[in-house]
Parts: C-alpha cells; sequence; structure tokens
C-alpha cells in the first residue's frame, strides 16, 4: 500500500558531466550567462502516485562551453492539458489523474518538456508513522536536543531525539491519545496540531500554517486513527541529492531535490522533507526548501542533507570570477609530487593562480617552526643563505627530520591528545614514562601502524610498557572507544553512544560494536596503586546495545563482526582491522592531521572529523597522501617529506589579488601563529633569557616539557591545552586581551628584557657598530636581514636613546611584538 | 507563474542556530576577529549603553532557606527558629526579618522558595552553570554561565572581559570558584582581579613614555600584510593590541575595581561588611564587591560572580544569618536602588543563592546542617515579573510543597534575560557535539 503513496520517479539521474571541466572564463559575475540549451533533470517518465507525491523540477541550462547552471526557478513552466497538476514555484503537485506536459521556457525562447504521469488520486493510503510523521518533526524542528527531543522532554511532551525512535514517540502520542493532546473525533483540535500553528500558546513558536502539506497530512493521519505503518512496509535504503556536485559562479543559487530510495525499488522525492545544512555557511546558505545561495566567494562548499538516519552531500565547485580575456594562470611544473599535481589540478580548475615560490629565508624559518617547532638559529639562517646547493632545500627538510627537536615537537602533538597529564602536583613516573615512550617512538620513526598497536593494545605496567598509561589516564570504556576512533579514525562517534548519529550513519549498534573490543581490559594492583597493571581477561568480548537489549560482538565501524576466541586479545584484533590497509579511515585521519599541521588547514576541518557529510576539500589529494601513507608503510618521516619538500607547501605566504579569497584550495602558504609553546621558547632564544619550568633541569625548552600541567600563565593565555580531550581544537590560537596585555606589558616579558643576562644588556655592551647589531637582531627574531627601511628605523631609534640598553630593550619589544615574529608565515 | 506557499520554518526565537554559531565567533578571546567586527560587535552589543548582564551573588555553604525568604511560622519551635517573618512592600509576602531593607522593595525581586536538583556537593558549580561537577567532566566539564555569555557574544567593550570573578581565595577552595570555562578552555575562563592577569593591567617597569616610544617604533616595523591571514588572528591580535594599549594609559577595568572613584555617600550605603565573623574557611562578607560588581557591569562585564560570606551553619545558625543577612541586607538593597536609579535594573539580573538548604531540624549546637531537598534563591532586575514569592515548602520546610523549581530553570532565566534563547542556543564541544546550555526552561513565572 506504501507504495502508491510514494512518488514513483524513474529518473535519468544526471549528474553533472560538467562539474570538474577546467575553467572556462566567465563574463561579470553580475551577468548570467547565456544558455545554449535548457534540459529538466527528470526524464520523461515520472509518475507522481498518490495525493501526498511531490516533485522538485530541476532545469538546467547549458553554455556552449559546457558549463550547466541552475534555471529551475527563472524559466516560466507552462502545463498541458490544465488541471491535472499545479506548480508552486518549482515544485510539483498533483491533482487528478492523467498525464500532463511541463514545458519549460527561458527569457531567450529555448523550451524544453517533459511528461508526468499523475495516478492513484483517488485512494487514501494509511499514513505510516515513521515514514510520513516522524519526518515532520525532524523538518520542524520538534525533537531537537533544545525541544521536545531532550531527555526529559519539554512541557511535558516528549520525543525521541531527532525521531530515531519512532515507535517511542508514537506510543507517546497514541497513548495519550484519549486527552487532548490527540483528538480522533476533532483531528483540528488536537494540541498536536494546535500547538503547531500556534493556536494554543506554544513555546517553539508557530511552525506551520493551517493550509501547509505538512498540517494536511497529520490531521489526515490522526482522522485514520494515527496507524504506526505495518512490518511489511517499504524501507528507506538510501537518500541522494541531486545535482550532488556542479560548477557554480559565485553569487549564483542552485535548487537540489533529494529523492529517497526504497526496499521495493521505489523512489519518493523527499525534498521538502528532508533538512538541509550548509557545511560553511559564510560561503553558501540553505533554504529549507533545499536552495542553496552561494556568497562571493571561490573554492568548495558542501551542503548536507539528512532525512531518517540517512545523509547526501552536494559539493559546489566555485571557480574565480575573472574578466574576460584575463590570461589563464601558469603554474610551475609539479615534477612529480604528488601534492603539487592534486593541488594543481585544483587550482587549475578554479582559475585561483598560485603565488610565488618563497625565499630561503622564509622557507628556512617556516619548515625550521613546523618541523622542529623553534626559530633557526642564527648560525643556520647564514649557513643557509650561504649554501648554493640546488637541493638546500631538501638537505634543510632531512636534517630537521633527524634531529631530536622534531621528535620533542612531534611528542608533545602526540602528548596532548592521548591526554598525557598530571592533575597539578610533582611530576608523575607515568607521564614522564609515556612522554618518553612517544619522543622515542617519534624519534625513531616508529612505523604509525606500530605505534597504534602498542597504544590501544599495550598489556602490563608503565615500567614495562608506557602506553598502558593511555589506559590509566583514558579510565572508562566509552571515553576509550571514543578517543580512539576521534584519534585514530577521525571518526566522532560520540553521539551515538546515546542515540544514531544526526550528521553520520553511525547507530547505537555500531557504537556497541566498536565498544566490545575494550570489553576485556582489566586493572590490577602489584603494589603500587598508583601504577597499576593492565591486561586482557580471558573470556569473549561483547557489549549490550542499549536501543535492542542484545549483546553485540565487536566489530569495526562498517565491518563485519568478527569472531574473536576467549584467549585472543580483542583489542590486538581491533589494531589489526585499523591498521588494515584497506581501512577507510585509519590512513586518512593522520595525513589530514598531518596535512593541517604544515599547510595551516585541513583538507577536512575539523582534522578529525572525517564525516561522510564534512567531505574534504581536495578529495583526490587525501586519497592519494593516504595512499602514499599506507604504501610506504605508515612511515610518518616519508609522507611529511612529500608535504614539505613539495611547490605548495613552499609558496609563498603574500597573496596575489586573484588568490587573496582562497582559503582552501593552497594557492599560497596559510600563515599560522606560533603556539604556545613555540612562541615562549622563541622569546626566550630572543631575549636570551630561559624560562624555568619547576621541577625540570634548566635549558629545558616549552616544547619539550613531558605534560601541559607546569604552572605558566604565558603558556596558559596562549591557548596550551590542558590535555582533557583527544581533541586537537582544545589548543586555542585565538586572539585575546589577556594575550596582548601579557605580551606588550608584563612582568615575564619585561624581566625577560632587561635581565642582565638577556640579550639587550650584552648588546649594549656590544662594541660592534649598531648595524651589525641590528642586523644580528633580524637573523635571531625574523631569520632573515633587516630592509633598509627597517634597518634606518632601528638604527635611529638605537641612536637617539641615551640608554643603550634600554633602546635595545625597546627594539627588542618591537619584534618581538611584531606579527612577522608572532606567526610562521 | 504560481508563488510558493512555503511555510516558514523558524527556530524557537526565529534565530537560527548558525545564526548563533556565528555570533559565537565573536568573543573576548575569539579568532577570525578583525577591529571592524569588533568595532560592529560593540555598536550591536550597544556600548555606552546599559547591556544585558547578570550578578551572580553566591552564598557559600548553603543558606538557611528557612530562615532567608520563607519563615515557617507554623512550624514547632525545634524546626522554626528565632526569627519571625516580617511584611513586605508586596501585599501577601512575608521574608525574615533580618532583611528589613530587601523587605521594602520586594515589588523589585523575587523569591523562589522551592529550589531543587542540589547535588549536594559544597560547591559552587551548579549555582554557576547549572550542572554537577562531573557532567561532561571527561573533556573539561561545562562551562559557567560567564564563560558560556563570553563565547557567545564576546566582550561589550574589548578592554573589558565580559567575565569577572571577584569571589575571594577561601581555605575550601571550591567556595572561591567564580566559574570556570570548561571545555570551552582558559581564554573563557573569568578574569579575576587577584590572579596573575591583573598585574598586567599597569604598567609593568617602564614608563608611559618609553611605552609610547615602543609602540611608535613597532608601528615602523611591524609591517606584515594582515589580510593574507584567512583565520583573521592577525587583525584581532592587533584589535586587542590596541585595546591592551589603551588600557595601559586608561584603564576601565581598574577604574571600575577602584572604589575610590565612587562617590563615598554611595560606599557608605553599600555599608562595611567587616568585621568579618563566622567566616572561617569561607569567603568575607565583603559589601564592597557587590558595588564593584555594578562598577564592573557599567564598564561593560556580562557577567560577574562572587561569592558572600560563609553560611555553612552548623553552629550558631541564627547569629550567623543575623550577621549575614544584614550585611546582605544592606549591600543588596544598595546594589538593586543603584541599579534601579541608573536605569540598568531591566537590563541586570541579581540572583542570591547558595548550593543547597539546611535540615529542618535544629541541631544541639543551634546549628543546621546539610540539605539537599530543597534551597532557596532571590532574584531580581533582569526585566522579568518580580514582586512574587514562587513555591513554597511543606509546613516544615522539608520539600517543596508546591512548584519545585530546578537549578537550571533559575540558569536557563539568567540565560533568557541575556537575550539567549536556551532552547536553540548550542556551543560545540571538544567532540563537535553541539551542547545545549542547560536542559530545562526559565522560569516561566518570571519570563514569558
Amino acid at each position: 500500500m506504501t507504495k502508491q503513496v510514494r512518488c514513483v520517479l524513474r529518473l535519468a539521474l544526471v549528474v553533472s558531466a560538467a562539474a570538474l571541466l577546467p575553467g572556462a572564463a566567465q563574463g561579470a559575475k553580475s551577468t548570467v550567462p547565456k544558455s545554449e540549451s535548457i534540459r529538466f533533470d527528470q526524464s520523461a517518465e515520472v509518475q507522481l502516485a498518490g495525493r501526498d507525491a511531490r516533485l522538485q523540477l530541476l532545469v538546467t541550462g547549458v553554455q556552449t562551453n559546457g558549463q550547466e547552471h541552475d534555471m529551475s526557478r527563472s524559466v516560466d513552466y507552462r502545463v498541458e492539458p490544465g488541471g491535472l497538476i499545479e506548480i508552486e514555484g518549482s515544485l510539483v503537485i498533483p491533482i487528478s489523474d492523467g498525464v500532463a506536459t511541463i514545458t519549460a521556457t527561458t527569457a531567450d525562447g529555448l523550451t524544453t518538456s517533459t511528461k508526468v504521469t499523475v495516478a492513484q488520486m483517488g485512494n487514501e493510503p494509511p499514513i505510516s508513522f515513521p515514514g510520513k510523521i516522524v519526518p515532520i518533526f525532524t523538518k520542524l524542528g520538534c525533537n531537537g536536543g533544545g525541544c521536545h527531543g531532550k531527555v526529559a522532554g519539554q512541557n511535558g511532551f516528549k520525543l525521541s531525539l531527532l525521531g530515531f525512535g519512532p515507535k517511542e514517540d508514537h506510543e507517546h502520542l497514541t497513548s495519550e491519545s484519549r486527552g487532548r493532546r490527540i483528538s480522533l473525533a476533532n483531528p483540528d483540535g488536537s494540541l498536536l496540531l494546535l500547538k503547531s500553528i500556534n493556536a494554543s500558546p506554544h513555546g517553539g513558536g508557530q511552525r506551520l500554517e493551517k493550509d501547509s502539506h505538512e498540517y494536511r497530512i497529520m490531521r489526515r493521519w490522526i482522522a485514520q486513527g494515527m496507524p504506526y505503518g505495518e512490518a511489511s512496509d517499504a524501507e528507506l535504503v538510501s537518500i541522494d541529492v541531486f545535482p550532488n556536485h556542479r560548477r557554480m559562479r559565485s553569487e549564483s543559487s542552485q535548487q537540489l531535490s533529494v529523492l529517497a530510495k526504497y526496499s521495493d525499488g521505489s523512489f519518493e522525492d523527499i525534498t521538502r522533507a528532508a533538512v538541509f545544512e550548509s557545511n560553511d555557511p559564510t560561503m553558501a546558505s540553505v533554504s529549507d526548501h533545499g536552495l542553496v545561495d552561494l556568497n562571493d566567494v571561490v573554492g568548495d562548499v558542501a551542503v548536507m542533507t539528512r532525512y531518517q538516519g540517512h545523509v547526501s552531500v552536494f559539493q559546489a565547485d566555485i571557480p574565480l570570477s575573472r574578466a574576460a580575456g584575463a590570461s589563464e594562470p601558469q603554474y610551475t611544473d609539479p615534477s612529480g609530487n604528488l601534492v603539487d599535481e592534486l593541488v594543481w589540478k585544483k587550482l587549475k580548475s578554479l582559475s585561483i593562480p598560485a603565488s610565488d615560490l618563497c625565499d630561503d629565508n622564509s622557507f628556512l624559518r617556516r619548515v625550521t617552526l613546523d618541523l622542529a617547532g623553534r626559530m633557526p638559529s642564527r648560525i643556520e639562517v647564514e649557513a643557509f643563505m650561504a649554501n648554493n646547493d640546488s637541493q638546500k632545500r631538501n638537505a634543510v627538510v632531512e636534517r630537521l627530520l633527524a634531529s631530536e627537536d622534531y621528535a620533542d615537537f612531534f611528542a608533545g602533538k602526540w602528548n596532548t591528545i592521548l591526554r598525557n597529564q598530571r592533575s597539578g602536583g610533582a611530576l608523575r613516573f607515568a607521564s614522564m614514562a609515556f612522554h618518553n615512550w612517544i619522543r622515542e617512538s617519534i624519534y625513531q620513526n616508529q612505523p604509525y601502524d606500530q605505534f597504534v598497536r602498542d597504544i590501544v593494545a599495550a598489556s602490563g605496567s608503565v615500567a614495562s610498557h608506557p602506553p598502558v598509561v593511555w589506559y590509566q589516564q583514558v579510565t572508562d570504556t566509552n571515553q576509550r572507544i571514543e578517543d580512539a576512533a576521534q584519534l585514530f579514525l577521525g571518526q566522532r562517534i560520540q553521539c551515538a553512544r546515546c542515540h544514531h548519529h544526526p550528521y553520520e550513519k553511525w547507530s547505537q549498534a555500531d557504537y556497541t560494536q566498536l565498544s566490545a573490543f575494550f570489553t576485556t581490559i582489566s586493572k590490577k594492583n602489584m603494589g603500587d596503586p598508583t601504577e597499576p597493571n593492565f591486561f586482557t581477561k580471558v573470556g569473549g568480548a561483547s557489549a549490550k546495545d542499549p536501543s535492542s537489549g542484545k549483546n553485540l560482538s565487536p566489530a569495526g565501524l562498517d565491518a563485519e563482526p568478527v569472531e574473536i576466541t576467549p584467549y585472543q586479545d580483542p583489542r590486538q584484533v581491533f589494531a589489526e582491522w585499523m591498521t588494515n590497509p584497506e581501512n577507510p579511515f585509519f590512513a586518512k585521519a593522520f595525513v589530514n592531521r598531518y596535512w593541517k599541521h604544515f599547510m595551516g588547514r585541513g583538507l577536512v576541518e575539523p582534522e578529525d572529523d572525517l564525516r561522510v557529510t564534512n567531505p574534504p576539500s581536495n578529495p583526490e589529494l587525501i586519497e592519494g597522501l593516504a595512499d602514499h601513507f599506507v604504501r610506504y608503510g605508515y612511515d610518518a618521516k616519508s609522507l611529511i617529506r612529500l608535504i614539505v619538500q613539495s611547490k605548495t607547501y613552499q609558496l609563498s605566504s603574500n597573496a596575489k589579488p586573484e588568490n587573496l579569497g582562497d582559503k582552501r584550495s593552497y594557492s599560497r602558504y596559510y600563515p599560522k601563529r606560533l603556539q604556545a609553546e613555540v612562541l615562549l621558547d622563541a622569546i626566550d632564544h630572543v631575549t636570551l633569557s630561559p624560562t624555568r619550568f619547576s621541577g625540570m633541569p634548566p635549558g629545558i625548552r616549552a616544547v619539550s616539557l613531558p605534560d601541559t600541567s607546569f604552572d605558566s600563565y604565558f603558556l596558559t593565555v596562549f591557548g596550551r591545552p590542558q590535555s582533557s580531550t583527544a581533541c586537537e581544537c582544545e589548543r586555542s590560537q585565538e586572539a585575546n586581551l589577556s594575550q596582548s596585555l601579557h605580551l606588550l606589558n608584563s612582568e615575564e616579558i619585561q624581566g625577560k628584557l632587561a635581565s642582565d643576562a638577556g640579550r639587550a644588556s650584552s648588546l649594549a655592551k656590544d662594541p660592534r657598530t649598531p648595524d651589525e647589531k641590528v642586523t644580528e637582531l633580524y637573523l635571531i627574531s625574523l631569520g632573515r636581514h633587516p630592509t633598509e627601511i627597517e634597518q634606518q628605523a632601528s638604527v635611529a631609534y638605537v641612536a637617539g636613546k641615551e640608554n643603550q640598553r634600554e633602546a635595545y630593550e625597546d627594539l627588542i619589544w618591537s619584534l618581538i611584538n611584531s606579527k612577522e615574529f608572532l606567526f610562521n608565515h | 507563474m504560481l508563488t510558493i506557499q512555503g511555510h516558514k520554518s523558524r527556530y524557537c526565537d526565529g534565530v537560527s542556530r548558525r545564526g548563533f554559531l556565528k555570533i559565537g565567533g565573536l568573543s573576548f578571546g575569539a579568532g577570525g576577529f578583525s577591529l571592524a567586527d569588533l568595532l560592529r560587535a560593540e555598536a550591536a552589543t550597544g556600548k555606552g549603553h546599559s547591556h544585558k548582564a547578570v550578578i551572580n551573588i553566591f552564598l557559600a555553604g548553603g543558606p538557611p532557606h528557612q530562615d532567608m525568604w520563607e519563615i515557617k511560622s507554623d512550624a514547632p519551635s525545634e524546626v522554626r527558629g528565632e526569627f519571625q517573618a516580617i511584611k513586605t512592600n508586596v501585599p501577601g509576602i512575608e521574608i525574615c526579618e533580618v532583611f528589613p531593607k530587601l523587605a521594602g522593595m520586594m515589588d523589585k525581586a523575587a523569591v523562589i522558595r522551592s529550589v531543587v536538583g542540589c547535588s549536594g556537593g559544597h560547591d559552587a558549580v551548579q549555582c554557576l552553570s547549572g550542572w554537577r561537577p562531573n557532567d561532561l567532566q571527561s573533556i573539561g566539564g561545562r562551562p559557567a554561565i560567564g564563560s558560556a555569555v563570553s563565547k557567545l557574544f564576546g566582550p561589550v567593550d574589548a578592554s573589558v572581559p565580559p567575565n569577572v570573578g571577584l569571589a575571594a581565595k577561601t581555605k575550601h577552595v571550591p567556595w572561591s570558584d567564580s566559574g570556570t570555562a570548561g571545555f570551552l578552555g582558559a581564554a573563557y575562563a573569568p578574569f579575576k582581579p587577584d590572579g596573575p592577569g591583573m598585574q598586567n593591567m599597569s604598567l609593568n617597569g617602564i614608563t608611559i613614555d618609553r611605552l609610547s616610544d615602543r609602540r611608535k617604533l613597532l608601528s615602523e616595523i611591524d609591517s606584515m600584510r594582515r589580510d593574507i591571514d584567512i583565520s583573521g588572528t592577525m587583525e584581532g591580535m592587533d584589535a586587542f593590541g590596541q585595546r591592551a594599549l589603551d588600557v595601559l594609559t586608561s584603564s576601565k577595568l581598574l577604574d571600575a575595581l577602584d572604589l575610590s572613584k565612587e562617590d563615598p555617600k554611595t560606599v557608605a550605603r553599600y555599608g562595611d561588611g567587616k568585621p568579618y565573623k563566622y567566616q572561617y574557611d569561607g569567603a568575607p562578607t565583603c559589601n564592597d564587591h557587590l558595588l564593584m560588581a555594578r562598577r564592573l557591569v557599567e564598564a561593560g562585564a556580562r557577567v560577574v560572580s562572587l561569592s558572600f560570606g560563609r553560611w555553612d551553619s552548623h553552629g550558631e545558625n541564627f547569629d550567623l544569618v543575623r550577621d549575614h543577612g544584614s550585611k546582605l541586607d544592606q549591600c543588596l538593597s544598595a546594589l538593586i536602588e543603584d541599579l534601579d536609579v541608573r536605569g540598568m535594573l531591566d537590563d541586570v539580573t541579581v540572583v542570591v543563592w547558595g548550593e543547597f538548604g539546611r535540615t529542618p531540624k535544629i541541631n544541639a549546637k543551634a546549628g543546621r546542617d546539610h540539605w539537599t531537598q530543597v534551597s532557596c534563591a532571590w532574584i531580581a532586575g533582569g526585566g522579568m515579573r518580580t514582586g512574587q514569592a514562587i513555591g513554597a515548602t511543606n509546613r516544615m520546610g522539608e520539600v517543596p510543597a508546591d512548584r519545585p523549581v530546578h537549578m537550571q530553570e533559575v540558569l536557563a532565566t539568567l540565560y533568557h534575560n541575556l537575550g539567549i534563547d536556551t532552547a536553540t542556543a548550542t556551543i560545540p564541544d571538544p567532540t563537535g557535539r553541539p551542547q545545549y546550555l542547560v536542559d530545562h526552561d526559565p522560569i516561566g513565572e518570571l519570563v514569558s
């Protein structure tokens, strides 16, 4: 029966073939390009079955160069014969059985036609609660977490969050049907309907018009006696948005259409029932009806649509609008570097020119900061300048990759997200040992799969196997599985602990199966209670799915359940699943994390949120990097080489007028503020006044500290994380007043500037000329020689001061407060 | 062509969730923040005019609910205690005799006699955030209202922190809490005048002339292009750098904390909390803090949290309430008068409450012990329907007899008064989950 309700669509499902065509010169953005032809994206055989069926028309104009654009709202529609259908805007509403021809005509007189068959208008099929009513609640926000979807419901009326529990929802509604909430005798008098139109005061305001489609469906459902639906009803299999990819002009719009596919092979147009959300509202907005509007932007943007736990994504590429006749940007030879090939390809398709390559000084400073977490020394700068070897940039990369500083810097990165913390107090053996283990494994370039396996399958004591500290720090099964998924798979599955993930396919069962891997870990005190042993109990691993009450065997995400013998360690099996080259998440999560470290912006943002609904800005590149990483045996250094040896990484941060608007295609190097520890070390380096950290020997740099609990107001205000989550986002790179005050005027900074053993004091006594001294300061602080203007201004300042020590203090103060110093660029 | 008759879907308050997130970008500690944004934000939030704000006065230790705003005159003497109820200027509402001044302005306040949901912890966490201390602890905990508001709205004036904590350091550390930033991180923690940031507000070791020379030199050599930074942080740092230099030449914040800049008659009206009695390991009864709170709000603070006295009256309950209560009566009534006279009362919500109530039965030391089943709150301003008493306890003051009000409802009301719709506003946590600020709704009796 339900099949009849649906709009049975037989579509040619045309996907824009021009989506990735190289950019063609576009006219000024205000003029709509002239089309050569237009077409309906529906085939000639659409059937609308039943009064509730709807069809979102999509009309596409095609230019001579193959460029396509949406004309769904700009054409005139004519229907023959009349009386069979109505077209509201570009939405078809059936009226009476028969075959209608819709003709679309543009202002230029181009036309195209399609046929729509209307059938079964006389039938009154039962309305399915999960199929028709729940999606209305979701679309209107009734079952959202701020309204009736809250655990406690809202004002006595509770719905399951985002409609993932339709059975309970039906029970709530129907068991209360004797009351006022639903009135069979007088459906319009049901509170459910009265509240929805705000005829009875509703905290959530008016959600519906009384003559709306949704209202009429709910009304009819009540009148039918509130049926739930039949077990034999076709199930929703998938949803698809059309088009799924299009190349669009900036400031243009695109109507989307969403089709649901059912297990009986039928389709339903759910454009009006699906929920849309733009992944970047500053680039594109999307209406409730699925109309995407682009702002004046360049690059790519995704719009997600979801319906009943299924998701689909529309992606738009937005090339640079250039004046007619402007020349195509030229790109240097990628020389076989995968990164350059794929970044160039994207830039070409968007007509964005790349910036020039950066100079040697910039490169040395940039790569030293990114690889070793420190400024290059004056000696390094001068040696690099004096070196004429054409391979000198690669040589620096090798030298830094082999250095202890590289291990220190990346150990800090991992130490933080592996939550290796101590809650204040004295240094702890366990956190020191784990930090040391991480550092050593990075220094030795232990393959990443091995690194992860050693952590997730850790057994023993801190002394015998320091990664067990992860189990000490991350104490419950849920946290462990959530951390592991976010850290190593880029999957945020926290939501699925309690309900189906709204933007993902993960259900509570998926979560449960994953957590089952972690159910046999046990802890035993072997003397020192602060250092317990961790081991795996013998026995079957399984976990109870709260939604079904069933015990589930372990299974990876999107993977079949595995049979694990009682004598196997399920965590080893989990690690094997993760680190299998076929795993769709593991390598990508790592390469995206590292790409962001070097390039300032992840191919997916945030870097650990690799949802289907959050597509990468350059899908081929993330695939390519992941392939490389797997092919080279999860060798982090090999991946880093690939990135930092690319021309892409070595582009100047200085923008050209044409690529200033690019924020996600890597046409230039995006500057990054130095992170807290690196900045403090850099200031120490320039002022020659090292910071002391409680309990640590002198000379320890902030980046090499074994945890993030050392007391430092500087590090706190500049956003050092507390290692309390697995998310890199805990590190804040945001600007604030406290930072500015601290950098401009703190006792700490003034103390460093004015230290008797500091650089200002020694420069004041230094017999060299002011010119030489200023040059040295620039080399030390900015890794380059001063420009003539800078040299003159600095020397003049120093010369104008009687107190030389104060003069140099002031000059160093200005240098460390300059943006060039504070940023890696 | 026909026109589309699509329904107008709006979120409960007409602001979409994305709209909120965008507002959230303009925080005190925001990236993606240009000077223009800052000025726009200031204009939008009406810098120089009265803005929405909250003064959260924490009565640490748990004030005896039956000796504050609802005297259990019908209870037997071992429960009733020493206090008489007095009439207020709102017919039908009586409160404890210790608060004559507050009784005279009952029309400007509401008392809630049936607060529930207390966790029983001897801490300020629930009064500051609405949540129990262990909630979301694994990702850093829930942000207190001041931190959440800083995240959502940013500063009113970039040189004044939006979230200020005046709670003095106490031996029982949880009572000196002015609210933690939880999963939002240190950038959103309250600014504490006794904290390490304070000394940065006045020049450290250099003269104003030298600072001026430094600024001049910096402007000559700091020439990097700002527009190449896609995160907007460079421009944000410039904007805050400018404000920081403003602070050093003339600090609204320091002025706000400096009561010598206030009319001595006004200071006198707030009264002196000294001598500090019954302080033990808790906060002093610092009447000045309420005046500072008003001055901070005038300077641009959105949320000021403070801790007043130590109400953990296991012994000498009645003497303690006489001491703390009369001091509170004086400074709180002065605060409300001031806000009213200055036209700020409709914008500023003042709430006064503690972590739980106290035992109905008076113990052998004339004290009352911990009681988590019911507690109380006093709330004023914020444009609410005041002049009412909400809820009641049963005859013995043991449990709510009527209209239990969850602590989160109080927080929801504070958020509401700040212009935040708790049904729609969310803040993403570090795992990307949108977190609602509280689970309960604002108190319907107070706000519509």
